[in-house]
């Protein structure tokens, strides 16, 4: 434990905030010399990101992307100064019902550790090594243990309570978070998703999310009002509009919108719904888009494959996945994360709002698939709805060894998938959020081989077989 | 004893091909949670799945994958080998991520007519005991209307009482180790709570009885230390026997083929309410939430009241469950001083046993024994 010990401001959280507060001072646009000056003062992990961040193309999204993650961070960051409390909550719960309460502020853990691989030399593997140290097993998903991890050496921000969104969907996330609330004694609040999709089930969720409700109010010291509720709930019908439309855009060929802004949309879900934050991203990416798609250029380049990741997809090097993919021209049609179908809420009373609420949390991602009471079923008809909405013609599974729940019925998704759509799928193994369990370009080489020898072929075949 | 011995290494036992002969029909089904008393009361015969060292898992691994752990797949291996034909059906639960994959898949391969699905809340705040409740009630609707059995308040009593009686004799046996001179080794004890899941209630308390006589007779165990034992599901009796060769002796556990198997209690009138208490009130599982104070106070109780000097902590790899709270029920073990081993292992593996054994025996010497 002695080489993992960490000085003051060390933490994840500390020094993500620290290069934030660096990337708030850019301006507005920035231009390809001040982006290549930028780079080189910066490590080379951070600059791997922030170039493919910041790339001209997609610059105009990516900063928007930015401040909106600041915002998120500065509201964390001076949670206590303002009398507020801060929740920590999984990427699977839906937000916008903290952003409601005045007194609280949500971050979320997963948003954090991405944002600590993305943006620390290192990536965060620091944090992931004080979690070993302790003794916890090496098969634990990286997503959590990352910020996690950094959260245990009680030098870095503390939350005030923990919400366990993953119950009954998800063990090692829920485990984790439990261990983190009984080891630094914070507050857990549960929300159990039964697995079971009928009425039944919706009501015993809906108890529990009230139940839910009653404890925040209980933290925040103040009741949940409904003009904030409201404010709330028209923001994130917004967003929820902006979503559909960048959605609609992805059925373009090719497809207009960048692989990387999948990650903006889900970001956005995880942690600023129902802000204007989320909303300036979502209309900058939908900006973005459409231009790409008016552009000759765009549209003269074509594609070779659209590829749909069907749980994860990789977050540890921007340049060499998201970029990369575009350069083979090989459409990144997103991951799983985008599996939320948000529906529009009905603003006409608090009930209303707060049932559409409910339904979002439902069906949000991970929760709706494998919070279902068939994880194979349901999973694999959202594979298969992604699959036609996008024109997909291949297929990949990331291969995080911590999804123990998608691993323990991929091949039952392989095998539905192809039988019912004729999409090969690729199955890979590699830790999303750590480099060094599969290097990236071994990510490449498979992806390389999958897309020329298996769906090109096999679409050139289809073809064939339809002239 | 060789009653025992076949118990704990054949999987369709005497009492699996005598019911077959007779005609009774067989369900299995994976977790403690559920409720062996509703399918004895239907005259159906509840056979828990467990794999007793199964180590080959080629057909499983074709569909459950490297990640899962080793003792869901070598269940499922055994149930697409046609080592569980004999079951009639299936009862699956939600006990963990790895689970649910085995059932899904054991489903998806080669179906059952009767599959059906106990889902078990993770809290037991009075909205889940009530939830619970309601799956109980369809347990029993499917299994009367599938097997055409009638079960009614007079048969679901009289099994729950044979359970009880159950309870009462293995708790007898458990807690003879913690008297000063053990004359029960922990295999043995293991032997005979993976052996409860493998015949008719009856049969087994008939067992018991039995097995009360041996023991009596018995000279005590030369012990090197009293060991505590918990952690990971595993029905690996050969494991114990060959940790304990080295002197350790494990005079209670937390195992859920083990000590959690007994420690149902509930006092409420209404039989079914009995059993969401017995059942989901006292599962002490990793995979309830809002609950770790009662497993933490279950395991200090066992340590103190058997005299354990050290505890020897499992997990199978990528058993995330097991694998965080072991950790944390060391560090709060080790806040009052008792020794703690954490061991990560392959289920079933052979080749892990010396690797084990070293360090058990290195523990030993910590214990200065």
């Amino acid at each position: 434990m002695e080489n993992t010990k960490m000085l003051p401001n060390e933490g994840l959280f500390d020094r993500v905030y620290g290069l934030f507060e660096i990337l708030k001072k850019l301006p507005p646009q920035l231009s390809e010399d001040e982006l290549e000056g930028l780079l080189k003062v910066l490590p080379p992990d951070s600059a791997n990101s922030m170039q493919a961040l910041l790339k001209p193309s997609i610059q105009q999204a990516s900063l928007t992307f930015l401040s909106m993650l600041t915002t998120a961070l500065e509201e964390t960051r001076n949670a206590k100064k303002n009398g507020k409390k801060v929740i920590l909550v999984p990427f699977n719960f839906p937000p916008e019902i903290v952003h409601a309460f005045d007194n609280l502020a949500p971050i979320t853990t997963e948003v954090l550790t991405t944002l600590g691989v993305v943006a620390l030399e290192g990536q965060g593997e620091r944090y992931w090594e004080y979690a070993m140290g302790l003794g916890l097993p090496d098969h634990l998903c990286s997503a959590n243990t990352i910020d996690l991890g950094s959260t245990l050496t009680g030098i870095d921000f503390d939350p005030d309570a923990i919400i366990s969104g993953c119950v009954g969907s998800c063990d090692v996330n829920s485990k984790t978070h439990e261990f983190v609330s009984a080891l630094l004694g914070l507050p857990q609040i549960p929300l159990e998703k039964p697995t079971d999709d009928t009425a039944r089930g919706f009501e015993f969720f809906k108890k529990n999310y009230y139940k839910m409700i009653s404890q925040l109010e209980k933290l925040a010291g103040e009741e949940l009002k409904e003009e904030n509720l409201r404010v709330v709930a028209e923001k994130a019908n917004r967003c929820t509009e902006l979503y559909y439309d960048i959605w609609e855009m992805k059925k373009q060929v090719p497809c207009p919108v960048p692989g990387i802004f999948s990650l903006f949309v889900c970001a956005s879900r995880f942690s600023m719904w129902g802000r204007d934050e989320a909303i300036r991203t979502l209309e900058d990416c939908l900006q973005v888009a459409i231009r790409n798609y008016e552009s000759e250029e765009y549209r003269d380049r074509g594609e070779v494959a659209r590829v749909v990741w069907i749980y994860l997809s990789y977050y540890f090097d921007f340049v060499n996945f998201y970029d990369w993919m575009e350069n083979k021209r090989i459409s990144n049609m997103g991951d799983a994360l985008q599996l939320a179908f948000p529906e529009p809420l009905d603003l006409s009373t608090r009930e209303s709002i707060l049932d559409g609420m409910i339904k979002s949390a439902w069906n949000n991602v991970m929760t709706r698939q494998m919070g279902a009471y068939s994880m194979s079923a349901q999973w694999v008809e959202d594979i298969i709805h992604v699959i036609k909405e996008f024109d997909v013609n291949g297929a990949i599974y990331c291969g995080h060894h911590s999804c123990k729940q998608t691993w323990s019925i991929f091949s039952i998704a392989r095998s539905e998938v192809l039988k019912r759509t004729g999409v090969p799928t690729l199955g890979l193994q590699g830790d999303s959020w750590m480099k060094n369990m599969t290097p990236i370009g071994v990510i490449q080489e498979e992806i390389e081989q999958f897309v020329n020898n298996v769906v090109i072929k096999k679409r050139g075949r289809r073809r064939r077989k339809k002239s | 004893m060789d009653e025992l011995n076949e118990l704990v290494s054949v999987i369709e036992n005497t009492y699996v091909r005598k019911a077959r002969e007779e005609g009774q029909k067989i369900v299995g089904y994976a977790c403690l949670s559920t409720p062996r008393e509703i399918f004895d009361a239907a005259g159906i015969f509840p056979y828990r799945i467990k794999a007793l060292s199964n180590t080959e898992t080629e057909m499983a691994d074709a569909h459950l994958s490297r990640f899962n752990c080793g003792f869901c797949r070598s269940c499922l291996q055994l149930g697409l080998d046609g080592t569980y034909d004999f079951l009639d059906g299936l009862v699956e639960t939600n006990g963990c991520d790895h689970l649910r994959g085995m059932f899904e898949n054991w489903q998806y391969v080669t179906p059952r007519s009767f599959f059906h699905y106990l889902r078990v809340p993770h809290l037991t705040d009075e909205d889940s005991m009530e939830w619970f409740r309601g799956e109980l009630e369809m347990l029993v609707e499917a299994l009367e209307k599938h097997f055409d059995v009638i079960i009614n308040e007079e048969n679901l009593q009289a099994s729950i009482k044979t359970q009880d009686q159950i309870t009462e004799k293995l708790r007898h046996i458990y807690e003879s180790r913690w008297e000063k001179e053990i004359k029960v080794p922990g295999s043995e004890i293991m032997a005979l709570t993976v052996a409860e899941g493998s015949m008719p209630p009856a049969d087994y308390s008939r067992l018991l009885d039995e097995y009360l006589e041996v023991i009596r007779k018995r000279k005590p165990l030369k012990t090197r230390a009293r060991i505590f034992m918990g952690g990971a599901a595993t029905d690996e009796v050969e494991l114990i026997t060959a940790l304990e060769e080295l002197g350790g002796i494990m005079v209670a556990d937390s195992f859920c083929f083990g000590g959690r198997l007994f420690r149902r209690k509930s006092s409420a009138d209404d039989t079914l309410l009995r059993l969401v208490e017995m059942y989901l009130n006292n599962l002490l599982c990793p995979r309830m939430f809002m609950d770790y104070e009662s497993r933490k106070s279950f395991i200090k109780d066992m340590i103190q009241k058997s005299g354990a000097e050290g505890a020897v902590l499992f997990h199978n790899k990528f058993c995330d469950l097991h694998g965080i709270e072991n950790v944390q029920i060391r560090l709060d073990l080790e806040k009052e001083g008792m020794p703690v081993l954490l061991l990560e292992k392959e289920y079933g593996a052979e080749a892990d046993i010396g690797r084990l054994k070293t360090r058990v025996q290195a523990f030993l010497e910590r214990l200065k024994r």
